[in-house]
């Protein structure tokens, strides 16, 4: 075929509004970041060069404590991956098979996905309300007095207390992911194991799940790098407190900028954060492509 | 880099949703903390109607944001430079000084002389930065010992204690009445600072420590060591709410009103809260005790004027914007501390009816022997951060006095 | 097109008849986790009636005993529920416009036109399904800032739109890969350019594409809440995360007209959802496995 010059400046014209948009939105200010991370600057004056100082502080400060915050997102990925990404894998599987009532569970199940993390926070916050909350009034009226915590207070359960939200949020999200992809399958494949004398527990483990691969790796992936950059429900229900113990990096990386005039030091942080992200999503890829 | 983007994002501008003032008239953007729940709400809506009747052709445009948020977005705005107020609502001290030293901030020394007889020269030191005035201040406060005296009287007192050891027993007294002695937020760390620096000023005196927030004298002595370790027994003894880590300010003052703390050590700006509420009469204004008579005296105070109105150096509008900082001040000074929201920094009226609540703070206020503004407004904003870190730290009982001098010490001499 | 049908008769009936009481079983499981989805929501529609003596008092749990519409009335009186909201629906389909507009378009670029780097330009936008939000908030604020777009709607749509924009372009990949190529080759023949092609053939069947790329660009955006406090501070601007968080941090104490609030947050959402859960999950499920 010819390629004329038309041909290339048309597929330039396509290219134009979202490379616009990606270099001048995303690309460009990511990397004005990795150049403010390399500077100490109060957000005021001019930004003073200091080369990776910012970095070398980020990892030894003990005020900064990012191992603290690293320690708590690892847990939320490491928890989704292992309690929430299998639970709504189980109720994939269970649902695809001919349960009485599937659409109505498929929308009850979907449905805290669309509710804003915000009213989802607040709600949580009540519900975690050491005199009024639910989750104390059930315990004491179970006689259970002495389970009662002042739950997002408690620097041992506050971290804890704010996971369950982020993890029953998100479950219907990944099941319905899984869902459809154990949807979209051939009907043969399962007739076939059926046919052999499969009970629907081989058949889901030896047929269906291997299947599913694709988007278990999608799963897998959003489910980390969501972890990593975990924002809203956190800022909702402690902002990182009491005392630290629920920080993540994007409530350090905000509390760092915005009330310790810190832009040097939270640009380092927001470096990070991408750093992490790409190098676990690469891992992910990496780990689902080896065992094929 | 910056350019393009800057290209881009101007082209889309053309697209439209941009509106544009007027020209006629002279606008002016006030930005304040005064959302619709809080004190001086309805001060500033009557302040800033007062001032465009007597200026027409001025018309204000009233911003507000919530506390916490407000100090992200004017550090923010500050610092792009763009898009900024005219007047502006400022703390003391260090808040306003960044800006100031960033030269964001009018300095206001050419229209004092016409204010001068009103607003005292000293009520202005918190906002004078090199000897030149960058603000206006418009109330005063300071931390009083707020304490329900039908509580007390359960528990056999019939005035607050006037030693530390009197204290000690009196909060014994009420919790073997069940009523808990001390109400405080653990969840917003400023309100704990306003427990510690009361104990701090009454352990070493205003001067040291001035000399402390200052950096002239370490956090590593005695007398801070000593404060702490009494704010820390408080704890041990389960003296504050046991609740207090999941507490929010406005429920734990909404619980003193209520009757479930016998004491609520917060600013004198609940006042108003106060004295509105249907018991009223059940509370009075008082202080803590001296921890140590050697180096402080009873009336040794955490406070000063500190809120403030400041105006832009970038305002379009210099001498309506200015006008405005001043004649809003003057009537909110006035109008707050008639309603009981605060103290008067600008000459009260003498005849002014307020509040009994209001009235033994002002004699509180008057028999002053020193005055020290709270530590996280005195600290500049990262250490001040650390600073109140170190107070939640000591409040969970993560770090004992020693490690909160030392700790503190090393942190903030870098 | 072939769409991923939910269609029961396509299933292989597994042997229902043999295993009777694990089936008993896992609706008792099923049921539990709907109750334990739709608790919050019952909760927050109960206590929004309440009083506060009845939330903190015995009826913890139960129906309000007195309906105080009364809660309403000032969460909508004070809290401008209603501004809120419609910010946040103007900001999202704005954002699911652009996005759309500038995806297909890329899309059609990558995956239609023979070039020598379509490859690596898909590669290049892949890798903003990576990056966090987050990581460009302090440029972008300055630059939004410089060029007065803060306190605009601008200072949303803009990000939001671009960091929505790798998914979408995925999702579109797969959504083009199912358009015939004859199509393109016929209306060539037809004598259409690149554009005809596009204009005449690619948009009318990238149709079913809108409401997938629409679904994943609205869970971005509607939820968002890092740049939505600190590039808006004017009231009227605000999105409805923002305007319920500061309402929430006003009224700590009174409980009925935050969950109020959050009702109102949260009505028109779930009444579109109840509506159109079945087209919602369709199209959500269409971009998984398109993508």
């Amino acid at each position: 075929m010819r390629r004329p010059f038309s041909y290339k400046l048309n597929i330039f014209l396509f290219l134009l509004p979202a490379l616009i948009l990606f270099l001048g939105v995303l690309i460009a200010p990511i990397a004005m970041s990795g150049y403010y991370s390399l500077t100490e600057w109060n957000g005021l004056g001019t930004p003073e060069f200091i080369g990776f100082q910012n970095y070398v502080e980020l990892f030894t400060s003990k005020s900064i404590n990012i191992m603290r915050a690293l320690k708590n997102v690892m847990l939320l990925a490491l928890l989704s991956v292992c309690i929430q990404l299998p639970f709504a894998l189980l109720l994939a599987l269970k649902l695809s098979q001919h349960v009485k009532g599937e659409r109505w569970y498929l929308a009850i199940y979907f449905m805290p996905v669309l509710i804003s993390s915000v009213v989802i926070g607040q709600l949580w916050i009540k519900i975690y309300n050491p005199e009024y909350g639910v989750l104390n009034t059930l315990l004491r009226s179970l006689g259970l007095d002495s389970w009662t915590r002042i739950w997002l207070g408690d620097k041992n359960v506050a971290m804890g207390a704010c996971l369950v939200p982020i993890l029953w949020q998100y479950v219907g999200y990944h099941m319905l992911l899984m869902y459809a992809g154990i949807k979209g399958m051939p009907p043969e494949l399962n007739e076939a194991a059926m046919l052999d004398g499969c009970t629907p527990g081989q058949v889901s483990r030896y047929i269906t799940i291997p299947y599913i691969r694709p988007i278990l790796r999608v799963s897998v992936i959003f489910a980390v790098t969501g972890s990593l950059k975990s924002f809203d429900m956190i800022y909702v229900l402690t902002n990182g407190g009491p005392n630290h113990a629920t920080e993540v990096p994007s409530t350090l990386m905000i509390n760092l900028l915005f009330l310790r005039n810190r832009y040097g030091m939270g640009s380092t942080i927001a470096v990070m954060l991408i750093v992490l992200c790409f190098v676990f999503a690469l891992l992910i890829n990496f780990a689902f492509k080896e065992e094929k | 880099m910056k350019k393009l983007l800057a290209l881009v994002l101007a082209a889309m501008m053309l697209l439209g949703m941009m509106s544009f003032a007027s020209a006629e008239d002279v606008e002016l953007t006030l930005w304040s903390i005064a959302v619709e729940s809080d004190a001086s709400y309805q001060t500033y809506i009557d302040g800033i109607a007062a001032f465009e009747a007597a200026n027409p052709g001025v018309k204000v445009n009233h911003e507000t944001t919530q506390n916490e948020q407000y100090k992200t977005k004017i550090k923010a705005a500050m610092s792009a430079g763009t898009d900024l107020p005219d007047v502006f609502f400022t703390w003391g001290m260090s808040f306003l000084g960044d800006f100031v030293n960033a030269d964001r901030v009018l300095c206001l020394d050419e229209y004092y002389d016409a204010y001068k007889d009103d607003l005292a020269k000293n009520m202005c030191a918190n906002a004078t930065y090199d000897g030149k005035l960058y603000g206006v201040p418009y109330t005063m406060s300071c931390v009083v010992l707020f304490a329900n005296m039908d509580l007390l009287k359960e528990a056999g007192w019939d005035h607050i204690p006037e030693t530390i050891e009197d204290m000690s027993k009196c909060c014994e007294d009420l919790k073997a009445k069940g009523i808990v002695p001390f109400g405080v937020s653990g969840k917003e760390l400023w309100c704990l600072s306003e427990y510690l620096e009361p104990l701090m000023i009454k352990s070493i005196g205003t001067q040291k420590l001035i000399d402390v927030y200052e950096g002239r004298e370490s956090w590593d002595n005695e007398g801070i060591k000593a404060a702490v370790t009494a704010f820390q027994d408080y704890v041990k003894n389960e003296y504050f709410d046991p609740n207090a880590a999941a507490l929010g300010n406005d429920e734990v003052k909404t619980n003193f009103i209520a009757g479930k703390y016998a004491f609520y050590q917060n600013g004198s700006w609940n006042c108003g809260d106060i004295s509105k509420s249907e018991n009223a009469a059940s509370f009075k204004a008082g202080l803590f005790p001296v921890l140590n008579p050697d180096n402080a005296s009873l009336y040794e105070l955490i406070g000063g004027p500190n809120n403030t109105l400041a105006v832009t150096a970038t305002t379009e509008h210099k001498e309506e914007a200015v006008k405005l900082a001043f004649e809003l001040a003057k009537f909110m000074s006035d109008a707050d501390y008639k309603s009981g929201a605060n103290l008067p920094c600008w000459t009260a009226d003498p005849e002014a009816k307020v509040s009994d609540l209001v009235a033994q703070v002002v004699d509180i206020a008057g028999k002053a022997e020193g005055m020290v503004l709270f530590g996280d407004n005195f600290l500049s904003a990262d250490a001040a951060n650390t600073y109140l870190d170190y107070i939640g730290l000591a409040f969970a009982g993560e770090i004992d006095a020693e490690g909160f001098c030392t700790g503190l010490a090393a942190e903030l001499s870098k | 097109m072939t769409r991923t049908k939910i269609n029961q008769s396509d299933i292989p009936v597994a042997q229902q008849h043999r295993f009777k009481w694990t089936d008993v079983l896992v609706q008792i499981g099923l049921i539990l986790w709907a109750l334990i989805c739709l608790f919050p929501v019952y909760w927050m529609f109960t206590f929004s009636l309440k009083s506060n003596e009845e939330i903190f008092g015995q009826n913890v749990m139960g129906l309000p005993q007195h309906w105080l519409w009364s809660n309403y009335e000032r969460a909508l009186n004070v809290g401008n529920m209603g501004r809120y909201f419609f910010n946040s629906l103007l900001v999202t389909v704005v954002t699911i416009l652009i996005t759309l507009g500038a995806a297909i378009m890329a899309t059609y670029a990558i995956t239609r036109l023979k070039w020598k780097f379509h490859k690596k330009m898909n590669a290049f936008f892949m890798l903003g399904l990576t990056i966090p939000i987050h990581a460009a908030i302090v440029p972008l604020y300055t630059t939004l800032s410089r060029v007065g777009l803060l306190n605009t709607y601008w200072a949303l749509i803009i990000p939001y739109s671009a960091f929505s924009l790798s998914m979408a372009i995925l999702i579109c990949t797969g959504f083009m890969g199912d358009i015939p190529y004859d199509l393109d080759e016929a209306a060539f023949l037809d004598g259409c350019g690149v554009w005809g092609i596009f204009c005449r053939v690619i948009l009318p069947l990238m149709l079913p594409a809108v409401s997938t790329v629409g679904i994943y660009t609205f869970l971005q955006c509607w939820n968002e809440l890092m740049f939505a406090t600190v590039f808006i501070s004017k009231d009227v601007f605000k999105t409805l995360p923002v305007g319920v968080q500061s309402l929430s941090g006003q009224y700590t104490t009174e409980w009925g007209p935050i969950g109020a609030a959050l009702a109102l947050a949260t009505i028109p959402t779930l009444i579109v959802y109840v509506f159109l859960s079945k087209q919602i999950q369709e199209s959500f499920i269409a971009g998984a496995v398109k993508g």
